[in-house]
């Protein structure tokens, strides 16, 4: 329930004179949604550690090997085989000279070398500017089928409806990763893997967002504001655009931060399983399948990769969570209680 | 049954507040939402504590069933047949709840577990308190059934609750708080979800069942005609403070404190009825020939597409709406009254017949040529909390209508929505707020400055004051009068509410089933009724008043029993 | 009912059978079969290619091809599978039998077990909303969320399979060992039973305690490799579970439920000797019919002597059959266990759905099987058990907010009640439409499981088949993995129905 804000004395007032009282009174600043979304979601712990978390991964991944004939500050390529030195093992330190190590080190070969010399800090930055490309690919793909489909078929209903549901049920036929495994192998033989992988994954992956847009959809088409939009006139893609989609934003923004998480780690997936990016390029899943049997030996080769990717989901998917507590007051936390009130309610 | 309950004596309460605080901690800040609140409750009286939104009524109740959520801090006593509840052990609490103290809610389509039989709904609290098991329980659930009036009970209560109706799941719900023979019964706005005629039904149960059980009833409620009807005393609360107290008669019809006094003169009030039928009608005047029609029904068919059945929602109804007059369209749910008001917003396609707007047909009007008539027709619907777009400014929702037909400059429209908004009395600096910064009743004159931003010449109001306050619907009536005799506008106002039809129109057509089964002057319509329907609806309704309540009362029992052995 | 369940049926077959065109369309164009011959210098190239043109029909048009698989499936009917060969000439249906039980076996185990352990995790943790139990679930399931399988697998190979391995040549434990686990265990314990401070300071307590004395005791008796219950154990636990059971139901005074529940111990202790030859060496007829005998034994006891009281009179009696038939299993897998040692010194093994050439009795072979599909069922467990807990908990949040709930409480209902009786369901109703989504994914996590683990199972078929281009395998695989997931849809929509009566009646 709405609780007006106290006066201090209980004026004979009626309820209707009160509130336009209250509202002289309040000050001149005004929040929009916007601005109320963006403040929750600073204020969320972990998801801001994870957007820095993010951005900084970002950076190192294309700042250091470059990307497109732009060269980085690292001066070795992930394709280019070389000596191993000393087995191979990475030269990077963090332990400090009190504590008997060598402070911050940065060294040759980072993250080590593979069997064949190649660096392996150049090879895993590859895997992780792929990871990031097909993250924002799908995000950005995935985001508009489904946003559109699924505003189309709520707003719509009928047979764009029936369509788009069949669409999503065919996913509990055809497991996501077999038809993406599938797709996969078409796009590897076109020229720019990566990219037309990416744009097959995010055609893999639209449905399950189109699904809650439409749901809300549904439900947000019987708002009285949409009916007054449609009675004054108001065109179609007007009432969408304007009225419905904005309106869902916080499921779109929310959910294609899980789709992008699902998606870096059914790329991974392809890529161990063979059938995403192929040697000789370089993804975080491929380098654990080709290593992966190394784990005892040259454990670096096996951990390096898996961290990464892993910090790369973790870190959407708490961003998402941060998003979906801006988006949705009703789930944010409770404002903690004085200890002498608990004792009292309990 | 408890320990410390003192020897009962004959006016020993059934429930007693003294000196009761509730603040809640939220978000932002503490907020006080009853302020030491002191009142009794009598075995066998029904005390009605009445109220606005934000006055702390549900709050008050709550707390004495010990429900309030963890963030509510509670002082001085709550007494349920003389045992304090605030601070109570929740397991103690448990026991007495049923027992004790039971509750009505509002909402009956959800007040009941969707997925559990009537049954296993009625018994587990028999069971629970140990008052009878297995097949006793069943039994004891089938006489509470016949009790509250649901027929075939041994049979029904294998149902689940969606295959009720509401007023009978409210019938149900009242049998499982009567289950366990409660001192005092907590009704939360037991009949505001329902038609009126249901409301009479269930206020009729509740009196019954008062009288026979000698419960005390804690009746919340915002509706002055049920305090009339059924209260013995009133409590008014306004701010978290109780501000009046006295019986019915005396709150009601002698209010001692201004608020209470302000707030019973907001409240609508339907004329004296005549339910006999030896009235002569005024002489109709001639039609005057000058007039224009600007809303015109002729025939009209409406259907509902449900995948391939059709529903037909309204059938065969003619009306004529002409410039400055306000058209009332009442019935209860389902009657098909809101539909009318869809189709006219071209929200909903005309089946067969003729709607016509200016004469120009909107059944055969291409898509084009409709939009331009859409220009000529503002609308107000009913939830002021859903009818303004949450990312829209106050001043983008105004001036929609101008964007959407390509009126005006941006300086234009912004100097429109100044205007507007000092029509319905708002601040100029509400342009750039937010909806959800506003109150309902707020909320609700934007729209209707929304409305009125081009200006229209036909008004379609859908229950447009049916989710406000007394006091904000009070203010909302008297802009629409104020504003319709100012701009001519012809309008079409959709309501439930007898009283405010009868406040603002002109003209009305009674619905039921999609049929009109009365239409004329109001003067004509709801205060000689010639169709049963009507005189029943208008029977329904009750006035705040008690003793004139208690005389429609007795004329409505009276007019049932002269229509049952007809059939 | 039967309507709605049909119709969908109907509605997943049609899917099914768009799908299977779609998938063959979309595989036969996924490369060229005869790539690597094109390019081989063998004498007999032309002699390979029109061989292998021949088992996949490649003279003829995609549509004549799709049609030939399609009719060789509806065979099926007739109990005569053509599924087509392969690309080396090999029936299909042939490789199906083994890979479909072993690939269905793991999905199967890993979905009951995720559903079972997520939906109550999910339960607990949107009963103890904002708790510290809360936030680490939550922090624990968005690291599955975000955990690559086939690296997780890799890492539980080395550490668990290998590490256990390892220390399985001799059993023990250092105190320091000894002193982590007893604070580990009592810490969860805590955490998972909750309560006021003091409360989980004594929990602690008595948790850690019991493992610091056990944990040595069971080393001294070589319990690891020797591990045994005996029928003293079982009739102990038996009768715990009977006597807490009616305390926590109704109260121990109550003789209605009391006695059934005791009658139920003494049935089971005295099934226990009597079934001792006969479990030495079973069959899965005989324990189907035992674990039927030990629900429907215990539920008339109750129905008859619980009285008014019957439903927690069953309740409790069919809860004592359950574990005491259980214990008694238990008993004699553990008898198997030292014999099991002796035939596989190395227990949990990291390559295969079974060992070859094994050969011992029933439970043996059980525990080899077992033992083999232990880490990934508990991987592809974690993974969907993380998202069923998710759904559960917001599922329960939500029903929580619900007038029927604020209902149920204002008559008085414990929580318990409330939560079980009148939360539990409601919150179920959405789960029962996801957990088919849920599914496909574990087939698909299944083939990423096996490839890691090394199983001929179905995703082997799939991922040789897409790599050779060779359409019979994969769609023998889709075939397979499509039809599990229909009927399995098809088991949650009855599901769906009973929950909910709306769909009933």
């Amino acid at each position: 329930m709405t609780i007006e804000k106290e006066p201090t004395e209980v004026p004979a007032v009626l309820l209707a004179e009160a509130e336009d009282a209250a509202l002289a009174r309040k000050d001149s600043v005004s929040l929009s949604q916007g601005q109320l979304v963006r403040r929750r979601f600073v204020a969320h712990r972990a998801a801001m550690i994870s957007t820095v978390a993010l951005a900084f991964i970002a950076v190192m991944a294309f700042s250091s090997i470059g990307y497109a004939g732009i060269p980085g500050w690292w001066d070795k390529d992930y394709t280019m085989a070389g000596s191993v030195i000393d087995g191979g093992r990475p030269t990077f330190s963090l332990l400090p000279t009190w504590l008997g190590g060598t402070g911050l080190a940065w060294g040759e070969h980072p993250f080590g070398q593979d069997s064949t010399g190649k660096d392996y800090f150049a090879l895993v930055m590859r895997g992780t500017q792929q990871s990031i490309i097909i993250a924002v690919i799908v995000g950005i793909v995935a985001t508009v089928i489904g946003a559109v489909v699924g505003a189309v078929a709520g707003y719509y209903r009928g047979w764009v409806d029936a369509v788009l549901m069949r669409m999503t049920d065919l996913f509990i036929v055809i497991p996501l990763l077999v038809l993406a495994a599938v797709l996969g192998q078409i796009a590897s033989r076109t020229g720019n893997t990566t990219v037309v992988l990416a744009l097959v994954l995010g055609l893999v992956t639209w449905t399950g967002l189109a699904r809650l847009v439409r749901g809300e959809v549904l439900s947000l088409r019987e708002r009285e504001y949409v009916a007054a939009a449609q009675s004054m006139g108001a065109k179609t893609s007007r009432v969408i655009l304007k009225h419905l989609l904005p309106n869902t934003i916080g499921v779109i923004v929310v959910n294609a931060t899980f789709a992008i998480a699902g998606a870096i780690l059914l790329e991974t997936s392809l890529s161990y399983l063979g059938f995403g990016v192929k040697a000789p390029d370089s993804s975080l899943g491929l380098l654990i399948s080709q290593y992966q049997n190394a784990f005892t030996n040259r454990p670096w080769l096996f951990w390096w990769p898996g961290m990464i990717i892993l910090a790369i989901a973790l870190s959407v998917n708490f961003l998402g969570d941060g998003l979906r507590d801006a988006f949705d007051p009703r789930q944010t936390r409770k404002a903690r209680r004085r200890s002498k009130k608990e004792e009292v309610s309990e | 049954m408890s320990i410390t309950s003192p020897p009962a004596n004959d006016r020993g309460t059934a429930l007693s507040f003294e000196n009761l605080s509730v603040s809640f901690e939220t978000e932002f800040s503490d907020v006080h939402a009853v302020k030491g609140l002191s009142l009794e409750v009598y075995p066998g009286e029904v005390v009605a504590l009445v109220g606005e939104s934000g006055s702390g009524k549900s709050v008050t109740s709550t707390a004495a069933i010990g429900l309030l959520p963890s963030n509510a801090y509670i002082t001085g006593k709550a007494l349920v047949g003389g045992v304090n509840v605030v601070g109570m052990a929740e397991n103690r609490m448990r026991k007495m709840r049923a027992t004790d103290i039971a509750m009505v809610f509002q909402e009956p389509m959800t007040a009941l577990n969707p997925v559990l039989t009537i049954e296993r709904q009625l018994t587990e609290s028999l069971e629970l308190h140990g008052l009878a098991y297995g097949k006793d329980a069943t039994r004891r659930a089938i006489e509470l059934l016949d009790m509250v009036g649901i027929p075939d009970p041994a049979k029904r209560i294998r149902q689940y609750p969606h295959q009720f109706s509401g007023g009978q799941r409210q019938r149900i719900v009242i049998a499982m708080a009567i289950s366990c023979d409660p001192k005092v019964i907590i009704a939360d706005e037991p009949t505001t979800a329902l038609d009126v005629t249901v409301q009479a039904e269930i206020l009729d149960l509740l009196r019954e069942l008062k009288d026979k059980l000698n419960t005390g009833i804690l009746l919340i409620t915002h509706n002055m005609g049920v305090v009339a009807d059924l209260a013995d005393r009133v409590a008014v609360m306004f701010h978290g403070s109780l501000v009046e107290t006295g019986t019915v008669d005396q709150v009601l019809n002698n209010p001692v404190h201004p608020y209470t006094q302000k707030l019973l003169a907001s409240v609508p009030r339907l004329k004296a009825v005549d339910v006999t039928g030896g009235w002569t009608p005024e002489p109709v005047a001639p039609v005057d020939p000058n007039r224009t029609l600007v809303l015109e029904a002729r025939n009209l068919v409406l259907e509902y597409d449900m995948r391939g059945t059709k529903f037909r929602a309204v059938d065969d109804l003619s009306f004529e709406l002409a410039r400055g007059q306000i058209l009332g369209i009442v019935g209860e749910s389902g009657s098909g009254k809101s539909t009318v008001a869809k189709a006219v917003l071209g929200l909903l396609p005309v089946a067969s017949g003729v709607l016509a707007v200016h004469g120009t047909n909107l059944a055969t009007l291409r898509p084009k040529a409709a939009r331009a008539v859409r220009a000529k027709i503002g609308v107000i619907f009913q939830d002021p909390a859903a009818s303004l777009n949450p990312r829209f400014p106050i001043g983008d929702c105004i001036t929609e209508p101008m964007v959407v037909h390509k009126v005006g400059s941006r300086a234009e429209r912004i100097r429109r929505a100044g205007e507007l908004l000092e029509a319905v009395h708002l601040p100029r600096s509400v342009l750039n707020r937010y909806p959800h910064e506003l109150s309902g009743g707020q909320r609700q004159r934007v729209c209707i400055a929304r409305a009125l931003t081009l200006d229209p010449e036909l008004l379609i109001a859908d229950e447009p004051t049916s989710a406000l306050d007394v006091s904000v619907q009070a203010a909302v009536l008297e802009m629409i009068q104020e504003l319709q005799a100012r701009y001519e506008f012809a309008c079409l106002f959709v309501s439930h509410d007898l009283a405010v039809v009868d406040l603002l129109a002109h003209h009305v057509v009674v619905m039921k089933d999609g049929k009109s089964v009365e239409q004329g002057r109001v003067s004509d319509v709801l205060h000689a009724p010639q169709h049963d329907y009507t005189r029943r609806l208008l029977a329904a309704a009750p006035v705040p008043e008690p003793r004139e309540q208690a005389v429609r009362r007795e004329a409505r029992r009276l007019l049932l029993e002269l229509e049952t052995p007809k059939g | 009912m039967l309507r709605f369940i049909l119709r969908r049926l109907g509605a997943s077959i049609g899917i099914l059978f768009a799908a299977s065109l779609l998938l063959y369309v979309l595989v036969i164009n996924s490369g060229d079969p005869l790539a690597e011959l094109r390019e081989s210098n063998a004498e007999n190239r032309e002699n390979l290619m029109q061989r292998r043109i021949e088992f996949m029909n490649l003279d003829m048009p995609w549509y004549q091809r799709y049609w030939t698989w399609l009719v060789g499936v509806g065979k099926c009917f007739a109990l005569q599978c053509d599924l087509g060969t392969s690309r080396q000439g090999v029936e299909v249906s042939a490789l199906l039998g083994l890979a479909a039980s072993s690939t269905l076996r793991l999905v199967l185990l890993a979905t009951v077990l995720a559903a079972i352990l997520g939906i109550a995790i999910g339960v607990l943790t949107a009963v103890r909303q904002y708790s510290g139990l809360d936030y680490g679930v939550t922090f624990l399931t968005f690291m599955f969320f975000s955990l690559p399988v086939f690296w997780a697998a890799v890492l539980l190979k080395e550490y668990l399979a290998i590490g256990y391995n390892d220390w399985m040549e001799d059993p023990a434990f250092s105190v320091p060992q000894i002193a982590a686990i007893a604070v580990l265990v009592g810490f969860l314990m805590q955490v998972f039973l909750g309560g006021t401070p003091r409360r989980r300071i004594a929990t602690f307590a008595v948790a850690a305690a019991f493992v610091a004395i056990v944990i040595p005791y069971l080393t001294w008796l070589n319990f690891f490799r020797f591990p045994q219950l005996g029928f003293g154990g079982v009739l102990v636990l038996g009768l715990g579970v009977a006597l807490s059971g009616t305390a926590m139901s109704v109260g121990l005074r109550n003789t209605k439920v009391l006695y059934p529940a005791l009658a139920t111990v003494a049935l089971g202790a005295i099934v226990y000797f009597a079934s001792f030859g006969l479990l030495e060496n079973p069959n899965w007829f005989v324990l189907a019919i035992g674990a039927v005998l030990a629900v429907v034994i215990p539920a008339l006891l109750g129905k008859y002597l619980g009285g008014h009281l019957a439903v927690p009179a069953m309740g409790v009696g069919i809860a004592t059959g359950i574990v005491m038939a259980g214990l008694t299993t238990l008993d004699h897998i553990f008898r198997a266990w030292p014999g099991f040692l002796a035939l596989k010194p190395r227990p949990i093994a990291t390559i295969g759905s079974q060992t070859p050439n094994f050969v011992g009795t029933f439970w043996e072979d059980f525990l080899d099987k077992g033992t083999q599909l232990l880490l990934p069922t508990i991987l592809l467990a974690i993974i969907s058990l993380a998202s069923y807990s998710r759904y559960t908990r917001s599922s329960m949040l939500e029903v929580g907010q619900q007038d029927y709930i604020r209902t149920a409480r204002s008559k008085g209902l414990s929580e318990r009640t409330v939560i079980f009786r009148h939360a539990f369901r409601n919150a179920m109703i959405p789960i029962a439409t996801i957990a088919a989504f849920d599914f496909a994914g574990l087939i698909g996590g299944a083939v990423i499981t096996e490839s890691v683990f090394g199983w001929k199972g179905m995703g082997e078929l799939f991922r040789t088949g897409l790599m050779q281009v060779d359409p019979a395998p994969v769609m023998a695989f889709f075939l397979v993995t499509g039809t599990a997931a229909v009927l399995f849809n098809m088991l949650a929509d009855i599901f769906y129905a009973i929950l909910d009566p709306r769909i009933r009646v």
